[in-house]
């Protein structure tokens, strides 16, 4: 039998494809007749929306129509709350969501108050600029504690303040600890992200059949059967009318969850009137303001340790910018607010967050989705605790681990997917000691860094732990059919933006089937293929999408090989499934091929007993009751110009365990594109605001990106500690590269500095922040 | 965005207080004014282009309003300007001193809040090219006055 291609790293099925650019993007979508369209967007971040004039831009020769928030109609309702937050007692959550187009007030640069539909996108933007907009500014929210003071602004002045939620989660005693400890580190730590980057923007194409009554939309989306299943509502058509098609997508991190974007609602509306196509492809620009990003936090923290540097408990109030609506709910301070409790065994914990309105574009989870604030707190209070108690760094880590025998974890509070936080499985120590010989810890420490520092170089070295809970509910589903040809065809709901969901899930189906991966056809995020799920988020399309597989398969592979027994005449569990045949072993019965199996699935007249279902076919779904945790170890080793604050990465090393692995690969390939993610967070990315709300660098002029030439070369250890909620034992992967890169990057770089003396308690740095930092520190 | 600077005129703060009140001499200094016209005493309205960065050739309509006017001496505006790729609100105020060698010295600041396009992509230039706008303009009124102040000689 051949080896099983799960564990193996099979090489990608789709890149024959990607690589000559056969595979369908959005905007590769060309339709007859089709109309392009652009979008008017507010100039002022805060104001009172006078009156929106269009008579020019209709006047204009290829302008097929303007629309404003009146034009809507009833259709101009706000979007909906995504995800209900979690049921924690005493929760304020205050939801606010925006309109299709903005009506009375807008709240952010970048927000939509009018739509072009042309002949070509030239004339659309043409006509955008014909667009007479009249706003009565207002003063801006855009600080966090600001926004909180009794005289400031509202952004939504139906409520009392900008207050867009409030949570307390508690665990323990924490006023007990701290007065049992030896020692209590309090600090305030400024975290902020950035935008998604994607190299493929939002994109939407929409066309409607009048003489079908169907609706087909191509999206970016990374959740098409959700965008169906609300457009159809809001609309008022049958699910089955409206087909979403998320074909290839460049790249998704998050924004492209977001539901409903004003311009995926806004298309097909029009398209049903026009009863023409319509595309519209975002620009970078755009990107910058109309696609979800993520940002600050302020967190005052504080840890209480015993002097052999034991965590008795933590105490962490924060802020958390929510842009100008959160439609995403609490998904991103529950994530900071449980993943600061990382691997560690923290018995006593409370944790009190206030998410913020301001005049900022909307905040949703982007790669990560909150989890490097909480990881950076945490980390940073253990670096200077260590610091403080004379421990070593990495032995202060090992002291408060979780041990194995301690799974599963009940962390006693509640998670995102409103399940209480707890761990699966999990073995930590062996992580960080792999990871600390790998980077080569104690050498480093005892000759390598005193070696260079003699020389006058500014050498460090950063090692930190993280958890990244991943694969929740509710669940995915599949279908995996035995075409007579022998081939496989798998369908799921979940979108693909470039993990290798089109590897993956044939490598599990393969195995079950005993086929060739390549045989195994994928198809992802058409609602036509496949009726039910969710979307691909917090890292769960290969635990939950791929244990549907995994089941389809296997109900299928039991069908086939009853199929077989009947028609070989021997017992199902005699025989063999592999190389696309079932055969029987120590008989010279040359046994039946799939595809002949298929074919008699397919019984004709007279074939045909009580019950039988056609087709060597199953579909299965599987919903985990929570998410399976992954957890790892980043270490670097940076040098760093003090003159310049130059940080140049010698070294970076990723030991991480998603539990069993499916294709090291794709998964080193996630990790590899994780920490990018992360350098740019730690060291490039800022997006600048002014005290009026406006992006001062929404362009790649201005906003930096890593390149090729900042990220080194990513050394990679797997572990493999099975997840118990799985029948393959995964976990996921997608975020664990930058989850924990801004708390290694400060580590590092402190270490580097050391004579310096400097503290880092801030993410993102630059080379002129750090500079700053360095003279800050050498003036007091 | 700040903007403060002191220019040194080579003649007389009347005469410079009657040039800055100009429209048809205010339209030439200026650079990229496609049309400025004096609506009312306190008040000029114009079109101007203006390039900065990637954002180039992007027309405003800027309305001037005047107040506080102490002539030959002070001078503060309201300045707005909108247009397609962004806005430029804010105020100034102009000073006029005779200067210690002769001349007009004028100190001007000026604090305007810079939104949309032009601030998103231009941010980096937006000082430099509003520097150098004042600049032309000044060096151009300053020819302009030497003339008249020949003429009138």
């Amino acid at each position: 039998m051949p080896p099983p291609s799960v564990g193996r790293p099979v090489l990608r099925n789709e890149d024959a494809r990607l690589l000559t650019g056969r595979a369908l993007f959005v905007d590769d979508v060309q339709l007859p007749g089709m109309l392009h369209v652009a979008f008017v967007r507010s100039i002022v971040a805060h104001g009172h929306l006078k009156g929106v004039d269009v008579t020019a831009a209709c006047a204009r020769p290829g302008v097929v129509a303007v629309y404003t928030a009146d034009d809507l109609g009833a259709y101009a309702t706000p979007g909906p709350v995504l995800v209900n937050p979690p049921p924690v007692p005493g929760h304020v959550f205050n939801a606010r969501t925006q309109l299709p187009l903005a009506r009375d007030k807008v709240r952010y640069v970048g927000e939509a108050v009018a739509m072009v539909v042309a002949e070509s996108r030239y004339v659309a933007e043409d006509a955008v600029a014909d667009v007479v907009v009249d706003i009565d500014p207002i003063d801006a929210v855009v600080d966090l504690e600001a926004a909180l003071r009794p005289d400031a602004p509202l952004v939504h002045p139906d409520l009392a303040s900008n207050v867009a939620a409030h949570v307390v989660q508690r665990k323990g005693h924490y006023a007990q600890a701290r007065e049992r400890a030896d020692v209590v580190i309090k600090r305030r730590f400024h975290y902020d992200r950035g935008v998604a980057a994607a190299i493929e923007n939002r994109a939407v194409v929409v066309e409607w059949d009048a003489r079908a009554e169907e609706l087909t939309i191509w999206d970016t989306t990374q959740a098409p059967i959700p965008i169906r299943n609300g457009l159809a509502s809001m609309l008022g058509l049958l699910e089955s009318q409206v087909r979403v098609v998320a074909p290839f997508v460049g790249g998704g991190f998050g924004p492209k969850i977001m539901m409903f974007y004003p311009e995926e609602r806004l298309l097909p509306w029009a398209a049903m009137r026009l009863h023409r196509p319509l595309k519209w492809t975002e620009d970078r620009q755009e990107n910058f303001y109309a696609t979800t990003q993520e940002r600050g936090q302020v967190h005052d923290a504080e840890m209480a340790l015993s002097k052999d540097g034991r965590i008795l408990g933590v105490h962490d109030v924060f802020l958390c910018d929510t842009g100008a609506y959160d439609p995403y709910g609490l998904t991103i301070p529950i994530n900071s607010q449980c993943t600061l409790l990382g691997p560690y065994d923290i018995p006593n914990y409370e944790s009190e967050f206030t998410s913020v309105f301001t005049n900022k574009p909307i905040v949703t989870p982007v790669r990560g989705a909150g989890r490097q604030h909480g990881v950076f707190v945490s980390e940073r209070l253990l670096d200077i605790a260590a610091k403080q108690l004379g421990i070593d760094r990495v032995e202060i880590r090992k002291r408060n681990l979780l041990g194995p025998d301690q799974f599963p974890h009940n962390h006693e509070i509640m998670f995102q997917d409103s399940a209480p936080l707890v761990y699966d499985s999990g073995n930590y120590l062996p992580t960080l000691e792999q990871a600390a010989d790998l980077i080569g810890y104690d050498a480093f420490r005892r000759d390598e860094q005193p070696r260079l520092r003699k020389q006058g170089r500014h050498v460090g070295l950063g090692i930190v732990c993280y958890v990244e809970g991943t694969g929740i509910g509710p669940y995915e589903g599949a279908r995996v059919t035995v075409e007579p040809s022998g081939s496989v065809r798998v369908a799921t709901g979940v979108g693909t933006q470039g993990q290798g969901h089109f590897t993956v899930l044939a490598q599990i189906v393969a195995d079950a089937l005993g086929v060739e991966v390549e045989d195994v056809r994928v198809v992802t995020g058409d609602t036509r293929e496949f009726n039910w799920g969710t979307g691909t988020f917090a890292s769960r399309g290969a635990v939950v999408a791929g244990s549907a597989c995994h089941a389809a398969a296997m109900s299928v592979r039991a069908k086939a090989l009853a199929l077989a027994s009947r028609a070989l005449g021997v017992p199902a569990d005699r025989l063999q499934l592999s190389g696309g045949r079932v055969t029987v072993p120590g008989s010279n019965n040359s046994g039946v091929t799939l595809g002949e199996l298929a074919g008699k699935a397919n019984p004709l007249r007279g074939a045909v007993t009580p019950g039988t279902e056609p087709g060597l076919e199953s579909t299965a779904y599987f919903g985990p009751d929570r998410g399976s945790t992954a957890s790892g170890v980043h270490a670097m080793i940076v040098e760093v110009d003090p003159e310049t604050a130059a940080v140049e990465i010698k070294r970076y090393l990723v030991v991480h365990d998603c539990g069993a692995i499916i294709n090291p690969l794709l998964v080193e390939g996630q990790i590899h594109g994780g920490v990018a993610h992360g350098i740019g967070n730690a060291f490039y990315e800022s997006l600048v605001y002014d005290d009026q709300a406006q992006l001062l660098n929404a362009s790649f002029m201005d906003y930096l990106l890593p390149t090729a030439t900042d990220v080194p070369p990513i050394e990679t250890a797997h572990r493999e500690t099975p997840s118990p909620f799985n029948v393959l034992g995964l976990k996921g992967v997608g975020e664990a590269g930058c989850i924990p890169t801004g708390a290694v990057f400060a580590q590092a770089v402190e270490d580097a500095l050391a004579d310096v003396g400097l503290e880092i308690r801030e993410i993102p740095l630059s080379p002129n922040r750090l500079w700053e930092l360095i003279e800050e520190r050498r003036r007091s | 965005m700040t903007l403060t600077g002191t220019f040194v005129f080579a003649g007389p703060p009347t005469t410079v207080w009657t040039l800055l009140q100009d429209p048809a001499v205010l339209a030439k200094a200026l650079p990229g004014t496609k049309t400025l016209t004096k609506t009312a005493d306190d008040r000029f309205e114009g079109v101007m282009t203006v390039s900065i960065g990637p954002v180039t050739a992007a027309e405003f309509s800027v309305s001037v309003t005047l107040k506080d006017q102490a002539p030959p001496t002070y001078l503060a505006m309201l300045i707005d300007g909108k247009g397609g790729v962004g806005f430029v609100r804010g105020s100034a105020s102009v000073d006029l001193s005779v200067a210690a060698g002769g001349g007009t010295k004028m100190a001007y600041s000026s604090d305007v809040q810079v939104g949309g396009r032009i601030a998103a992509v231009g941010q980096r230039l937006i000082e430099s090219v509003a520097k150098m706008m004042m600049r032309q303009a000044l060096d151009a009124l300053n020819v302009e006055l030497q003339a008249r102040v020949k003429a009138g000689a």
